[in-house]
């Protein structure tokens, strides 16, 4: 199969996130898309169809059970609008159904847009309340969603020799990079004393091993790669998207052939996203990574599902300080999840919006130098859905 | 007239000592039995009766065919207006329709079930039929010196059958007169000098002699009632040379377990290899039994049970426990958590009975029910039933998940019938003591969900197996 470099993304636009109580959920769609509208250059109604990605209406006012949350802010109707919903791996889901809907000619200029209002509530009101109060009366009962990743570390701890002070590592490193990013929620460092030592959410997990889940937004405008104006845009090209659902919602907890050890979704999607990118050795053709570090812990083992290494060599990687921003692979250089804080739905798009500034030379102090190729990553559910897209700034 | 065919004990493994419940007038060593949190007198009779049927020959399906009644008793009833004997002839998969009654109000009500399942097998209309007596009394905050409570169950399955003893002989007493009562749940003691006399002494010492055609017979007396001490006079007027009263070493042990307490007297004779004992049963009119032990039971239940416990060391962890469902978690105060009761219906075949779902291609055991194969695709499963003890597969401490003793501890475990269960650790009062690892043996028991104690939410939990 040929490279597979038919959408342009030509439009990016983010909010801070963290604790926006100033923003209300239509404030933050708003801001989101006119910044992508106005780093495209088209008008609002050049757009032909557009998605929404929210994960958890039922934390806010309802807002984004629909396309018409993102219609009604910006006044854009008369034309397509879904909601997409695919937990942690909404974002890149409505990129796919934008990609889609371009290459079968249902529009000429599409929007994805991400957008999670969670700080309305007390943390103790949001998604540990769903999972304490809802759900299933019995099965799985007593997890919150460290919980889920947790029996994952502690695992890969008996089984491939990683140590706690690997995993809290990952937060250290993350934290760092966070540092520079003035749309992060946390734009400070961390020792690793401070990551062990904080507040125990799931053992072996603290709250610094767990992203905070905040407010935020994220759109990007997408065209068929013919439809580029060089003279307008600085066009950054998806190459390969692959998403999957890998298992359920409750059967890795229940399906004896499970090991706790990686995320088949995150292989199968690297697998399919891989091919079309045609990317064979993964450390050496790609500059940076944007990795779903939602717990620390998923970060560790997601680098050997994309193939960064082999099964067990995680912590070699990260001890090697490769994926340190100016090592071999950096990884998370935005500070990820855990310094940017997790609006769900918005989270998917906000990774390749950081992508993409760094293919186009634009990020900054965190710049990552001659970066031409990265990827993004989700992981969604209790490792049951992922995302894997490839960006380049070639076609 | 009717066979005792196994036994079977409902403990909890928490006791509290008399010093720490009401000093300083309370004694160490005197113990009284407490239900954990999410134990109730459903759990304990659950425990008592699955303990009962396994020793029949562990193949529960084929016996809980064969069981055609279910007499529960307990003077501190769960549920009003619903039978508590088909609550729990349900939750062992006994069959839809068999005789389920309930015997409410007493501490004698054990030794009425007794009777009654005694008389319809010796009448041969039955063949099979469990006996459960179980107590959970929580005297209120401050009252536990004057409350002789402990808490715990007792299952006897009786048959027409050969079993380990006989029942050979059954009578009830009645008497009109009660020492201590309640009516319009005031509490009514009458002046015990007098009330003794006329109700105590005149009824047992009326039973007695019409019972007990051969005193000099038996090799245990066993007599379950409130002024037990001063029976001596009574027996011997009543033609027994030297009254074998059997000690009632369970009170130290576990306090006084009402309706459950003569039947776990009985048991506790039983594994003592006693031959031929007489049962006294004694509150507000006394039920008599003399029962021959034909065989010694191989696995001593009871006395496993008592030797195995935990010590709340705190009256105020006591009062923690009491107060299950009010959750301490940060900022959490939640409790009106989702539950219903159409799911729990529906879904009674895995959840409840653990029947799982093996692919017949690859052999891959399932707890939950799929269309296909996770593993090999494989379209055809056939139902096998998953065991209760397995290996911890992996674990994590949740500090946020409400709980009345957090941390919540969830335990994914590898049955050892094949198959895989996730389910929270229960009985972890004292975190430390409670420490599971990858590779532990642990062992399922029936609990309820307290995060939805709002109606009867009974699901698996993951104690320590000690094998």
């Amino acid at each position: 199969m040929s490279k597979q470099t038919d959408i342009a993304i030509i439009g990016i636009g983010v909010t801070k996130f963290g604790e926006l109580f100033h923003q209300s959920y239509d404030d933050l769609v708003r801001d989101a898309a006119l910044q992508a509208i106005d780093d495209a250059s088209i008008a609002m109604d050049d757009i032909g169809a557009a998605w929404l990605s929210t994960a958890f209406p039922e934390i806010g006012v309802f807002k984004g059970r629909s396309g018409m949350d993102l219609s009604e802010p910006l006044s854009l109707y008369n034309i397509p609008v879904t909601r997409v919903s695919n937990y942690c791996a909404s974002g890149a889901d409505a990129i796919r159904n934008a990609m889609n809907a371009l290459r079968a000619g249902e529009c000429d200029v599409a929007l994805a847009l991400g957008v999670e209002k969670l700080r309305d509530r007390q943390p103790q009101d949001s998604i540990v309340k769903l999972m304490v109060e809802y759900g299933h009366p019995f099965l799985q009962k007593g997890f919150t969603a460290a919980g889920t990743f947790a029996v994952y570390a502690n695992r890969m701890m008996k089984e491939y020799g990683v140590t706690r002070e690997d995993i809290a590592n990952i937060s250290v490193k993350n934290h760092l990079h966070g540092s520079l990013n003035k749309k992060a929620f946390y734009q400070k460092p961390c020792t690793l004393e401070e990551v062990m030592k904080s507040q125990m959410v799931a053992s072996p997990l603290t709250v610094l091993d767990s992203c905070p889940t905040t407010d935020g937004a994220a759109c990007v405008i997408m065209v068929r790669a013919e439809d580029v104006d060089h003279k307008k845009h600085k066009p950054i090209f998806i190459q390969g998207l692959g998403l999957s659902v890998s298992t359920g919602w409750d059967l890795p907890f229940f399906d004896p052939n499970h090991d706790f050890l990686s995320f088949e979704a995150t292989q199968k999607a690297a697998q399919i996203a891989y091919k079309q990118a045609q990317i064979t050795n993964p450390i050496e053709q790609l500059d940076l990574i944007e990795v779903h570090d939602c717990f620390s812990i998923v970060e560790l083992l997601t680098y050997e599902d994309l193939g960064l290494c082999k099964k067990g060599e995680a912590k070699d990687l990260l001890r090697g300080k490769e994926t340190q921003h100016g090592g071999k692979i950096p990884v998370n250089v935005s500070g990820g999840l855990l310094s940017c804080g997790h609006p769900v739905g918005a989270t998917g798009i906000r990774m390749v919006v950081e992508v993409a500034s760094h293919l186009r030379n634009d990020a900054g102090e965190r710049q990552v130098k001659k970066a031409k190729r990265g990827l993004t990553h989700n992981i969604g559910g209790p490792g049951a859905i992922a995302s894997v897209i490839i960006l380049s700034n070639e076609n | 007239m009717s066979n005792i065919i196994s036994y079977g004990i409902g403990l909890p493994s928490f006791r509290i000592e008399e010093d720490k419940l009401f000093p300083p007038g309370g004694k160490k060593g005197m113990m009284r039995s407490i239900c954990f949190s999410d134990e109730d007198s459903i759990t304990l009779a659950y425990d008592a009766l699955s303990d009962c049927l396994k020793v029949m020959n562990g193949d529960l399906i084929k016996v809980n065919t064969q069981i055609d009644g279910i007499l529960f008793a307990s003077s501190t009833p769960l549920f009003q207006n619903r039978y508590h004997a088909s609550y729990l002839a349900d939750l062992l998969n006994l069959q839809q329709g068999i005789l389920a009654l309930d015997f409410i109000n007493t501490s004698r009500s054990g030794t009425d079930a007794l009777l009654l399942a005694n008389e319809l097998i010796d009448s041969g209309k039955y063949k099979n039929i469990l006996v459960v007596a179980s107590e959970v009394c929580f005297p209120e905050i401050g009252k536990e010196q004057s409350t002789p409570f402990g808490h715990g169950a007792c299952a006897l399955l009786l048959s027409n059958d050969k079993g380990i003893a006989n029942i050979t002989k059954a009578k009830s007493y009645s008497a009109s007169f009660a020492e201590e009562f309640s009516y319009k749940l005031n509490a009514l003691q009458y002046d015990p000098r007098f009330s003794r006399d006329e109700g105590f002494k005149t009824n047992l010492a009326d039973a007695l002699t019409r019972f007990a055609t051969n005193p000099r017979n038996y090799q245990a007396i066993v007599l379950n009632a409130m002024y037990a001490r001063m029976a001596g006079p009574l027996f011997t007027k009543a033609g027994f040379e030297e009254t074998p009263f059997a000690k009632d070493t369970l009170t130290a042990k576990t306090g006084n377990t009402g309706a459950a307490h003569a039947l776990l007297l009985l048991i506790n004779e039983i594994e003592q290899g006693k031959k031929n004992i007489l049962l006294a049963d004694y509150t507000n009119g006394t039920n008599l039994f003399e029962v021959q032990i034909n065989e010694a039971p191989e696995h001593l239940s009871l006395q496993q049970a008592l030797a195995h416990y935990q010590l709340i060391d705190t009256y105020q962890n006591y009062l923690c426990l009491r107060k299950a469902g009010n959750f301490s978690a940060p900022e959490y105060t939640t409790r009106d958590m989702f539950s219903s009761e159409m799911m729990l219906q529906r879904e009674k075949e895995t959840l409840l009975y653990r029947g799982g779902f093996q692919c017949v291609k690859c052999e891959t055991v399932y707890y939950l029910r799929s269309a296909r194969c996770k593993h090999c695709k494989g379209d055809e499963f056939k139902t096998i039933q998953l065991q209760n003890t397995g290996t911890v597969y992996s674990f994590t401490h949740e500090h946020y998940f409400p709980s009345s003793f957090p941390p919540i501890t969830m335990v994914i475990i590898d049955l050892d019938s094949g198959g895989r269960m996730t389910v929270q650790q229960t009985d972890t009062m004292y975190a430390e003591k409670n420490k599971i690892e990858i590779g532990a043996r642990v062992k399922l028991v029936l609990r309820k969900m307290i995060e939805n104690d709002l109606k009867p939410n009974y699901f698996w939990k993951a104690i320590a197996h000690d094998e």
